[in-house]
């Protein structure tokens, strides 16, 4: 009886799909619902959060960085409280990671300054002589793309209904508000820095990604 | 029986995807060992500029070595062992003539264009899957010709059971199309906003859901990519180059179907003590575990379908090449359940531990496979001897040392730094800042990029002695049929 | 009953469910080689014979089919 399945493609094709297939099935799909709840206070990223996670993206800093702190007592002396699954709820992708190369970043927020991250991604030996972390020194010359970001957020607003636009929730509007509002909240961030190009380009209106991707690090806590 | 006389199978597109085979390879390779020379010699970040770091390439050599190399060896392979097994030349029918050149070109110029957008920074970020949605889509067309090209062949086939190394190439075929299109779920932003960059788009799914389907998809992408389909070519060409039947058909029927199933389970294994429930981590854990079984099957077999012939090891060094990786198979297949162990795992996790453990598997076992196979197709698809016996001699040790040295340095890289990462002090304190566990790291970097250059060395060999195979060797009259000819 | 439960015993089903198919099979293939009804191992020989012109170890009746009807298929 078994035999006969060698000899017919078809159902020999069947016959493994449904073996692979069904596997997941039962191991992901159910899970779904829960696990995309987010935690209570949880707020969608800025316009310029998402900017500067794109750089993160772009950049690949998921090669030598995770965001999950496991839940050792050598892990969260080191990083800070555990990570909870309802954390992630507005990543998309996840951005967990698969190698520490250099240390956790999920709570990073917490103990960086916008001036140290500006020292470290010129150049990290500047700050860490040891570091064998790369110098990021485009990010102070390439712009960040707000209209891109922006197009995220709205996506995941209209297809995906993130909270947007909700009474004391993180505001999107239109995309000129949406800009507006990604530049004032860069000005803040380069007022803090010395870079005298990263200054100059926000007083032109344009933000270097390196303010995006410093909001985006202030973000992770 | 006439009108078969004039028959031949048609070696075209076999030797098509050979060159990609070796292009792509010496590519991947080439800036693996860059890769890693940059965690040993930071400086060597910034020889071009915004597109030279660690982080840009490392994406680009891994998708070239697994869409690029292994994928190219395994069509290769799937279109000389697709047609000599199921007796059926390509060339009897047009239709699939055509379709397996578009195939192959529509996968050449698709492969530049994503390597090409990974290097500019168009990525979608997930490891493995780091191609964003235009190219996915290529992707996907690719898959449904190859698709049409197999069942295609199959149809036509003169030979009624299928053989061994064709289960598998099914087996990844649908494996690979599922695991792609749920992880590759995404909605183009620029569809939705109408502003921003038409490359972008984001993941169907959030957070711990998204790293499910990740995981699902990246540990069975291995299992498709990197263990079923070189299982079909080591099922071919082993048998074939040593003259012996493969030792135990019903062994290979029982490894087949445990494989196909337990593979699946074992994906979870990759979120141990993130955020996913308990059970679900245990039966990732134990399944890996189940999952040695089925696979040793087929490395057993391998190993015992040379039985009576050893002597051919010490003589033939094609077959030098498929036993190595065939137990290099079997230690993988190994590590990886003993790394799924929950307090294995607990140190072995985000370590240098794992690209040990996937470069024994991928250097060791894929690559040496697809590298004898194209050696063993060399003298059919060219009608000329392999070139030089020798420096296949030299390749294999040089490789081979490389190997081992990769996976001992990482070995020990990875468990040093797992339990820096841990120590505490007698009050209970961490005795490690972070960047001390990376400072002791350098000298196994140093190491691991030495290995990496061995590699390529040996690749370049390769590629040498393939070329001058191709080109300049001694004209064959007729095809050999087992043991491949050399100088 | 709660999902996760679900999972568990959906999941703990299928694998006793496959032990016993896989064992099951086992049993089929060598009783069947046994009993003479099939040579399994003849098939190996697919590999080794693989010449457009060696005879396969079991012709496929359609192809055949196709052959004396018409010479070549497609054309
Ligand atoms: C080659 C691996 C590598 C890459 C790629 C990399 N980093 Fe790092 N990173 C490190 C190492 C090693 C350290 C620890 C030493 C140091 O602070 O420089 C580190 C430290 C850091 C820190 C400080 C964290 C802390 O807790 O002190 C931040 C922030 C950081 N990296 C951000 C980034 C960003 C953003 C990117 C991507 C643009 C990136 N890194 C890419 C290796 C890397």
């Amino acid at each position: 009886m078994f035999h006969w399945l060698e000899k017919n493609p078809f159902f020999f094709s069947v016959g493994v799909f449904v073996v692979i297939a069904f596997a997941g099935l039962i191991e992901i799909l159910p899970n779904f619902a829960e696990a995309s709840r987010p935690v209570l206070g949880l707020k969608p990223y800025t316009v310029l959060e998402l900017a500067g996670k794109e750089v993160y993206k772009k950049d690949h800093c998921i090669a030598c960085h995770s965001q999950l702190i496991r839940p050792f007592k050598s892990e969260t002396d080191r990083y800070g409280m555990y990570s909870l699954s309802g954390e992630y709820a507005y990543d998309r992708p996840f951005l967990w990671g698969s190698k520490r190369t250099g240390p956790d970043l999920h709570r990073v927020g917490n103990y960086r300054t916008t001036d140290w991250h500006e020292n470290h991604m010129w150049d990290p030996t500047s700050v860490v002589p040891q570091s064998i972390m790369p110098a990021y020194k485009h990010h102070f010359t390439n712009i960040a793309d707000i209209d891109t970001a922006y197009a995220e957020a709205f996506t995941v607003k209209t297809v995906f209904s993130t909270p947007y636009d909700i009474e004391g929730g993180v505001k999107l509007g239109t995309l000129d508000e949406a800009k507006v509002a990604a530049l004032a909240e860069a000005k803040v961030i380069a007022a803090d820095m010395k870079n005298q190009n990263v200054k100059d380009a926000v007083t032109r209106g344009e933000i270097p990604e390196i303010v995006a991707l410093i909001a985006y690090m202030h973000r992770l806590k | 029986m006439q009108s078969n006389a004039a028959l031949e199978y048609d070696y075209s597109v076999v030797k098509l995807f050979t060159y990609t085979t070796i292009l792509f390879g010496f590519l991947g390779m080439l800036i693996g060992t860059l890769i890693a020379s940059q965690l040993a010699f930071p400086e060597l970040n910034y020889l071009l500029g915004e597109y030279g770091t660690f982080s840009r390439l490392r994406p680009v050599h891994t998708n070239i070595v697994i869409y690029g190399f292994t994928l190219s060896g395994i069509w290769a392979t799937f279109y000389y062992v697709g047609q000599r097994t199921l007796k059926v030349s390509i060339a009897e029918s047009k239709f699939l003539t055509i379709m397996s050149k578009v195939h192959f070109w529509l996968y050449f110029v698709g492969a530049l264009i994503g390597v090409v957008s990974l290097l500019l920074g168009f990525s979608a970020s997930k490891e493995y899957a780091e191609f964003e949605w235009p190219i996915d889509v290529v992707v996907v067309l690719i898959w449904v010709i190859w698709g049409v090209t197999m069942f295609g062949l199959i149809g036509i086939r003169r030979e009624k059971t299928l053989y061994i190394s064709l289960w598998y190439y099914i087996a990844c075929f649908l494996g690979i199309a599922m695991l792609y299109l749920f992880n590759n779920m995404e909605v183009p932003t620029y569809l939705v906003a109408g502003v921003g960059s038409v490359w972008h788009s984001v993941s169907m799914y959030s957070g711990t859901n998204d790293a499910l389907v990740q995981w699902w998809f990246g540990h069975n992408a291995v299992a498709f990519a990197f263990t079923v389909p070189i299982i079909a070519i080591i099922y071919y060409f082993l048998p074939k180059e040593s003259g012996q039947a493969v030792y135990s058909y019903k062994l290979s029927l029982l490894s087949f179907w445990g494989l196909m199933f337990v593979y699946l389970w074992a994906g979870s294994h990759h979120l141990l003590y993130a955020t996913v429930p308990d059970w679900m981590q245990t039966m990732g854990s134990i399944f890996s575990i189940v999952l040695i079984l089925p696979s040793w099957g087929s490395a057993i077999n391998m190993l015992l379908t040379m039985k009576g012939e050893w002597n051919q090891l010490t003589d033939n060094p094609l077959i030098k090449f498929m036993v190595l990786a065939s137990t290099f198979y079997m230690l993988s297949t190994l590590e990886g359940p003993i790394q799924a162990i929950k307090s294995v795992n607990a140190i072995a996790h985000f370590t240098d531990w794992i690209p040990g453990h996937v470069h024994d598997g991928v250097l060791g076992w894929v690559a040496f496979t697809i590298m004898s196979a194209l050696f063993h197709m060399a003298p059919r698809a060219f009608k000329r001897e392999i070139y030089s016996k020798s420096l296949m001699e030299t390749q294999f040790w040089l490789q081979t040392t490389a190997v081992v040295l990769y996976f001992t340095s990482m070995w020990i890289a990875g468990i040093t730094q797992g339990m820096m990462w841990r120590a505490v002090d007698e009050y209970g304190n961490l005795m490690y800042s972070f960047i001390d566990t990376v400072a002791v790291l350098r000298p196994y970097y140093t190491i691991r990029a030495l290995a990496g250059l061995m590699y390529l060395t040996g690749f370049i060999i390769f590629t040498y002695n393939m070329y001058m195979t191709i080109t300049a060797s001694k004209k064959l009259e007729e095809e050999p049929q087992f043991r491949s000819p050399m100088a | 009953m709660e999902i996760r439960e679900l999972q568990a015993y959906a999941n703990f089903f299928f694998t006793v469910f496959l032990v016993f198919l896989l064992y099951g099979y086992i049993i089929h293939l060598y009783r069947s080689e046994k009993k003479g009804e099939r040579d399994y191992e003849q098939y190996a020989n697919i590999a080794l014979n693989d010449e457009i012109t060696d005879a396969p170890v079991e012709r496929n009746p359609k192809t055949l089919d196709k052959k004396e009807k018409g010479g070549k298929i497609d054309e």
